[in-house]
């Protein structure tokens, strides 16, 4: 009974977390400009996701270690400060982008600009971070963030034209504009390959006391679930090609998204899009400053859990109050938190070897899974996905800022 | 051009949102400034490098237009004017009909 609670538990988790604020915008962005033809990315970013978040459960719960501790163990630390810096810096924009999604919502709602909601926000999160338990943060904000699945309900209202969606799962060229369309497509694969969720679906793992018999639990979670995310994120950009393209919107701010469902819902559609978005941006702003403290305590070794009080956890705790501090200063002055996004989640993409590659090593490491360890088709679907996103990013990155 | 059109665009969407009563008034006002901005901007852009053609003079005309359209129902939000605002709705769709031909005609000469 108990685990069953967990499954149901860990599916709502994947599907109501699976949103943010990175994987709406590039989706929208991408059904806006370009119909369905980037499905591809979606699809191509969520199998890669369902494979690093099986490794990850599998990981913790076979060798009881977490990620950044085991690298840290196996490659030394001067190799693990190296992707500590690259790693954290990418999650630190990542925070910055989730805060601010929460403030461009309020914004819609009230008409008070985002940099007056900077210091609420962040307060209201660093409470929740100092007050809640794993739980709470895990399951509390993705029950909540349940609110996208009228995403698809919207796509289905629409009447998608199926074949040509179908068409979009393959990957093409498009006519003109390949710059903004490999920009688009990079920063798809980086909003949904999200390593914060690996090092955070780890570390969950350890602190709900994972073992071995969790491993078909965590099978089915990790499938099931992120494959639901990734048909949110596709319903995203199947409303956007369908309540956008006609209409000539090339969606640049936060104001456009708005608009996304008000075809499909004309009386509500508004403010479920404000709803999805402040509750996601939310979940995902908790994931990802407890991911960033985790990432520390582990690395240097400090007593960490998000069940602890802080007076037992002091470093722990100490390193998400300065990052969320730190975190809302750019929001403050108010850089645009969508630009942000977009750097953000090309910068993800670019870094994913940074991340991901160490922790192929340790999953083909006896030493730490045994008989556990990874087979040939995770190698590959993994090795392959982060080899295409690294390329985009090299290509995609620069041209996208040399034409503006 | 695609940038114009867009915006114009945005601010048909954003109008129809209000007329229905389905978004606050605060939120349509504020995509109304924002569109009207930036359609300011690509006119300034337009005026600087024009596109070829002969219907460059006349595309920039029908962009003003838009803008004070754009203004205006911005303005009549605040009026809470819905009749006016669904004339001048009507109007600004008329307008991005006319962009949209004029982008094209000029896309198609280059």
């Amino acid at each position: 009974m108990k685990k069953a609670l967990e499954i149901t538990l860990g599916i709502v988790t994947s599907v109501g977390g699976f949103l943010e604020i990175g994987s709406v915008t590039t989706a929208v962005q991408a059904g806006a400009a370009f119909g369905y033809h980037l499905l591809w990315a979606i699809l191509l970013g969520t199998v890669c996701l369902i494979f690093l978040v099986e490794m990850s459960g599998r990981f913790s719960a076979v060798s009881r270690h977490t990620i950044v501790d085991a690298t840290r163990e196996r490659f030394g630390f001067p190799f693990f400060a190296i992707v500590l810096v690259g790693v954290v810096l990418v999650f630190f924009m990542v925070l910055v982008a989730e805060l601010g999604g929460i403030g461009l919502s309020l914004q819609i709602l009230t008409g008070i600009g985002f940099p007056w909601w900077a210091i609420p926000v962040s307060f209201a999160v660093w409470l929740l971070m100092w007050k809640g338990t794993f739980g709470l943060i895990e399951n509390g904000a993705s029950i909540l963030g349940l609110v996208t699945i009228s995403f698809v309900v919207a796509a289905l209202k629409l009447n998608p034209d199926w074949g040509a969606a179908g068409h979009g799962l393959l990957p093409g060229l498009p006519g003109d504009d390949k710059a903004k369309y490999g920009f688009i497509a990079v920063s798809i694969l980086g909003a949904s390959i999200s390593p914060h969720l690996m090092y955070f679906y780890s570390s969950g793992a350890i602190e709900d006391e994972w073992d071995k018999t969790y491993i078909p639990i965590n099978r089915f979670i990790a499938g099931f679930g992120i494959s639901f995310g990734g048909v949110l994120s596709m319903a995203a950009l199947v409303t956007a090609a369908l309540a956008f393209q006609p209409n000539g919107v090339e969606v640049d701010t936060f104001e456009q998204s708005a608009l996304l469902m008000t075809t499909a819902f004309p009386k509500w559609g508004f403010f479920l899009f404000a709803a999805s978005m402040l509750f996601t941006c939310l979940g995902a702003a908790l994931e990802t400053s407890l991911a960033i403290a985790y990432f520390f305590a582990q690395g240097f070794g400090w007593s960490w859990s998000e069940d602890l009080t802080p007076s037992k956890n002091a470093r722990f705790c100490f390193t998400y109050t300065i990052i969320i501090l730190l975190a809302a200063i750019p929001l403050l002055v108010g850089i645009d938190p969508i630009k942000v996004t977009l750097m953000s989640m090309a910068l993800t993409a670019a870094t994913l070897p940074l991340a991901v590659l160490p922790f192929l090593f340790l999953m083909n490491d006896p030493i730490y899974l045994g008989e556990h360890r990874n087979g040939w088709v995770s190698n590959t679907v993994v090795g392959i996905t982060i080899l295409i996103s690294f390329v985009l990013a090299l290509i995609a990155i620069p041209l996208q800022i040399i034409g503006g | 051009m695609d940038s114009a059109l867009s915006w114009i665009g945005t601010a048909g969407m954003a109008g129809d949102a209000w007329l229905r009563q389905t978004t606050p008034d605060t939120y349509a006002r504020q995509t109304l400034e924002l569109s009207h901005q930036n359609l300011r901007q690509i006119s300034n852009d337009l005026l600087e490098s024009p596109p070829l053609g002969p219907d460059s003079a006349y595309l920039n005309t029908v962009l003003a237009r838009s803008r004070r359209r754009i203004a205006r129902l911005a303005a009549l939000i605040t009026a809470k004017d819905a009749p006016d605002f669904a004339r001048e709705l009507d109007l600004l769709r008329a307008d991005q009909r006319i962009v949209k031909r004029l982008s094209d005609k000029i896309e198609s000469e280059e």
